[in-house]
């Protein structure tokens, strides 16, 4: 892959990238940095890349690796996600709250998939491949993350039901 | 598909900033900050027991019979680490003819995890000395191995980053990349979950590299711990 097809792929790319990052790490300008982080690790790999392969797993997978190391770090630090952002933008409203705090609850793996899964509306098997775990896994984590927001919403008063 | 998973799809839909694309556009063309060229500028002095000093500037590596061997393996260890490819050393160390107290310092800062910070008063609590943070200050100074007993995590208490032996600069880039280098891989193809630098870990391919951040975490998605590297041991 040459450099001008990445850097079109990176443009093209970078406002999803941004928002599963940025609701795995709850912050603008970390959400950013691990944007940045992940497309500097696959251009210095582009050379490897193999066309078997979709793009969007390859770039998902690479954001999602560095969203995961970086809650790694926080909970080592004992750090809330959401802490810092709260303190400086006025909060959000209504159901938003809510799920905001009910998605820190929901744990790494299930809010991983959960992200890519809304954000971008990938189905079981790519999300399947970009974490390297098998459909049904993905169905039990998506299934449990999911309860955790729902139930979050049925207790804010926000009728989630059909 | 219910109600629910609307909300969901319009809590997850984030704006994102403006210029975003142009600033990744900008880092993409930026020359990397790249450590490995440092590996040249370190050079080790190596008894049969183990590693008994690592230096930094001109010189060249002082090794006989066995030590030869340590020196090779620290040599690559280092380069491994310094490539972002190694979150752990192997390679033995010789400590022989320090103190007992800077042994029991440099012990503990051997326990600080890979991408984690202490302070010298913390660290002058956890040998049982909670008073002897400048005492501590002064061992970690003198540590024979820096880099390989890994004094730069320990930073002063006000987080700015005190003496490093290798100076200021290095502390930073050395702490830079173990912000950015990832601590457990796990293989897509075998679920093995490793520590980065094992020798495992190093035959995954670029396309079946997953990160976890904790071995539970990779066990909750089928993966199981690798038995050579134990990574339970690093990673809480």
């Amino acid at each position: 892959m040459d450099e001008r097809t990445f850097e079109r792929l990176a443009q093209e790319y970078a406002g999803r990238l941004y928002s599963v990052a940025y609701r795995m790490l709850g912050h603008r300008a970390d959400a950013e940095d691990a944007v940045q982080r992940a497309l500097l690790k696959c251009f210095a790999a582009r050379a490897s890349y193999s066309p078997r392969w979709a793009v969007s797993t390859w770039l998902y997978r690479a954001v999602a690796n560095v969203c995961i190391d970086e809650l790694r770090r926080r909970k080592v630090r004992g750090e809330q996600v959401d802490n810092v952002e709260a303190a400086v933008l006025p909060p959000p409203a209504g159901h938003r709250l809510d799920l905001t705090r009910a998605l820190e609850a929901v744990p790494r793996e299930a809010r991983m998939l959960l992200a890519l899964h809304y954000v971008n509306g990938l189905g079981y098997r790519e999300l399947a491949a970009i974490r390297g775990i098998s459909v049904n896994t993905v169905k039990s984590q998506l299934a449990r993350g999911k309860a955790i927001l729902k139930q979050a919403l049925q207790a804010g008063g926000h009728d989630g039901s059909d | 598909m219910d109600r629910t998973d609307d909300t969901l799809r319009e809590f997850f839909a984030v704006q994102a900033p403006a210029g975003l694309g142009r600033r990744l556009r900008q880092a993409l063309r930026e020359e990397p900050r790249a450590l490995d060229a440092l590996i040249d500028k370190f050079h080790v002095e190596a008894s049969e027991r183990g590693i008994a000093r690592l230096l930094y500037g001109r010189g060249r590596d002082v090794a006989a019979g066995r030590g030869r061997r340590h020196a090779e393996q620290a040599r690559q260890e280092l380069a491994e680490y310094l490539g972002g490819r190694r979150t752990f050393f192997t390679v033995p160390v010789d400590l022989g003819g320090i103190g007992e107290f800077q042994e029991r310092v440099l012990d503990e800062a051997n326990r600080i995890p890979f991408g984690q910070v202490t302070s010298y008063s913390d660290l002058a609590r956890r040998i049982g000395h909670p008073r002897a943070a400048r005492a501590v200050g002064n061992a970690l100074g003198a540590n024979p191995v820096p880099v390989i007993v890994p004094c730069h995590r320990v930073i002063r208490g006000d987080g700015s980053w005190g003496h490093y032996a290798f100076g200021g600069a290095l502390k930073t880039r050395l702490l830079e990349l173990e912000r950015t280098t990832p601590l457990l891989v796990g293989c897509a193809s075998t679920r093995i979950v490793c520590r980065r630098g094992c020798a495992h870990e190093q035959r995954i391919g670029e396309q079946g590299r997953v990160v976890f951040a904790s071995v539970a975490d990779a066990a909750g998605v089928g993966y199981r711990a690798c038995k050579v590297c134990r990574p339970r041991d690093a990673a809480a």
